[in-house]
């Protein structure tokens, strides 16, 4: 069975590999000549604007949906195959689909039997932290408590590919930390993910590379490092009283605050600082910030 | 200072070596995924009728309130009328409007979504759904069934089992087709409304005027056919019809099938 199962292990490392992909549906194109490749063992980040097509894209990726122009090979199958590729494929959806009448280990198990992979229900809660409430029904369940049965289903059996869609929405701050651990665990064993989220800074901590969609296509794409090259460092400061040798040239002023931007923030926040210093200023709300992934971001949704 | 949003290094680079295959769980055992698969999602099924009052209520109570004030009705005509009468009204609601309502709040809510994901075929999933409410329906006939026949014991009692078995077929599939159609477990106490009142309404025609009037058309409409074969059954009478009257039952369920297969959704419009 283990080869019926698993016979297109393919000699290529790509687990992932979309080209051309196109998706229209109603008479609205959604996914428009996307070229996506992840590699095995990755957690690679798919993020976007609102409606730039990350759901359109997920759903063919996870096989709900076929698209309607280009190839999409995943695990070196089809992505609708479910003899071959499904039971290599755990998915956490957006929206749980969760029954409210069953209860954890119900659900846990269900989901289990039909993802054609094999574990135990006790073992697959633990790692999720839901087992203090695997008798209770999701009825009775907060958001956050769903979502860890969601990603409990998900990674049943360690599957090879994990598709992790908005997988902290509604997690406290320790539940989240629980769920990136468990990530880390399975990455460890190899698994692959990929993500998409709001949360830049869960994106931008743990993503190898991150591809930025918009309106369709994928507009950027590569690590943090590589998103961020070239980006600035923004200095802002209160101008202290009537000077008029400030050492570096200010490039607008926001909400009575001095905007000084620089590719080099360490001799240029030196400068400032040593100026304040000798002259006896002191430099109020002064604050340096290194541009990020939310300013690509915000520059990508700002492009037409 | 403060510093927000430092690009982290990522864990690992593109280029760095690609992480061993994952030991990617025990696969299910050779050949038997499906046939596991669609008995959990039957016992699930079960769980969610029991657990909630409004479905057990709907698919359980009514229709076995049905069939049983049935029991007492006086001048229904022979034993065998009734128990068409009984089939097609129990059945009807049992089946044809919970699978419809079923499927409908499966699908609203995602379930049909999720269980798709997974490994098991479009007809297992169907299968593990629509079985458990088959079953149930099942055992409230040989309840209600049960006590006419020890009044009035049926001729041919395997005929009769047969009959039953195509009515579970035909509401099966029409229940399929009218869910393609339906968009909210509410909306479905309207879509339900047409083929349940043909249905009933063709049955309650043959208890009336029997094998007179218009009997092609009785004989062809859903319920028509398989009353005539229910009270052929029970009460017997000429063998030979048997395949007419279980043609149209049967040509009902291929209907219902093929409908859902071209309009069945598994998601709700977006």
């Amino acid at each position: 069975m283990t080869e019926t199962t698993r016979p297109t292990r393919a000699a290529t490392d790509d687990v992932i590999r979309a080209s051309g992909l196109g998706c229209s549906y109603d008479g609205h194109v959604a996914v428009a000549d996307l070229d996506l490749t992840v590699r095995r063992g990755e957690l690679y980040a798919l993020l976007g604007t609102n409606g730039a097509g990350k759901t359109t894209t997920l759903e063919v990726l996870e096989g709900h949906r076929r698209q309607t122009s280009g190839s999409v090979r995943v695990l070196g199958g089809d992505p609708v195959d479910r003899v071959r590729t499904r039971p290599r494929v755990g998915v956490m959806l957006q929206d749980s689909g969760l029954a409210s009448e069953l209860t954890v280990r119900e659900s846990v198990a269900l989901a289990g039997a039909v993802s054609g992979r094999r574990d135990s229900v006790d073992a697959v809660l633990a790692r999720v932290g839901i087992d203090h409430r695997a008798d209770t029904r999701v009825l009775q369940l907060s958001g956050g408590e769903k979502r860890r049965v969601d990603f409990a289903a998900a990674v049943w059996g360690t599957p090879e590919l994990v598709f992790l869609d908005e997988p902290t929405t509604g997690l406290d701050p320790e539940a989240r930390d629980h769920l990136w651990a468990a990530v880390g665990d399975l990455r460890e064993a190899g698994v692959t993910f990929l993500l998409t989220t709001h949360y830049l800074e869960e994106a931008q901590q743990h993503a190898d590379r991150i591809g930025l969609m918009h309106r369709g296509t994928l507009r950027r794409e590569g690590t943090v490092a590589d998103l961020t090259a070239g980006a600035t460092t923004t200095i802002r400061f209160v101008v202290p009283g009537a000077v008029d040798d400030l050492p570096l040239p200010v490039s607008r002023t926001e909400n009575g605050l001095a905007v000084v931007e620089t590719h080099d923030p360490q001799r240029d926040v030196g400068r400032l600082l040593a100026w304040a210093d000798q002259g006896g200023h002191a430099l109020e709300r002064f604050s340096a910030h290194e541009s990020g992934l939310d300013d690509v971001f915000r520059s990508l949704s700002r492009a037409s | 200072m403060t510093t927000a949003h430092s690009p982290s290094p990522a864990p690992a680079s593109p280029a760095s070596p690609p992480a061993p295959a994952p030991p990617a769980g025990r696969p299910a055992r050779a050949g038997r995924p499906a046939a596991g698969a669609v008995r959990a999602i039957a016992l699930a099924e079960l769980r969610m009728i029991v657990r909630n009052r409004t479905v057990a209520a709907c698919a359980v109570l009514v229709p076995l309130g049905f069939g049983v004030l049935l029991l007492f009705l006086d001048g229904a005509g022979s034993a065998g009328v009734l128990a068409g009468l009984q089939i097609i009204g129990m059945v009807g609601m049992g089946v044809y409007v919970t699978v419809t309502t079923t499927l409908s709040a499966r699908r609203q809510t995602l379930y049909l979504k999720r269980l798709r994901g997974g490994a098991v075929s479009d007809a297992g999933i169907l299968a593990g759904v629509v079985l458990p409410v088959a079953a149930v329906s099942v055992a409230q006939l040989v309840v209600v069934l049960g006590v006419l026949a020890l009044q009035d014991p049926p001729t041919h009692p395997l005929l009769l089992v047969v009959a039953v078995l195509a009515a579970e077929a035909m509401f099966v599939g029409l229940g399929l087709a009218t869910a393609g159609a339906t968009t909210s477990p509410e909306h479905a106490q309207y879509t339900t409304l047409p083929v349940f009142v043909v249905a009933l309404g063709a049955a309650i025609w043959f208890q009336l005027t029997g094998v007179d009037e218009l009997i092609a058309v009785k004989r062809l409409l859903p319920g028509g056919g398989l009353t005539e074969l229910v009270a052929l059954a029970w009460d017997g009478g000429d063998l030979g019809l048997v395949p007419w009257l279980l043609l149209p039952t049967l040509g009902w369920a291929a209907v219902g099938g093929l409908a859902a297969r071209r309009s069945f959704r598994w998601e709700p419009r977006r």
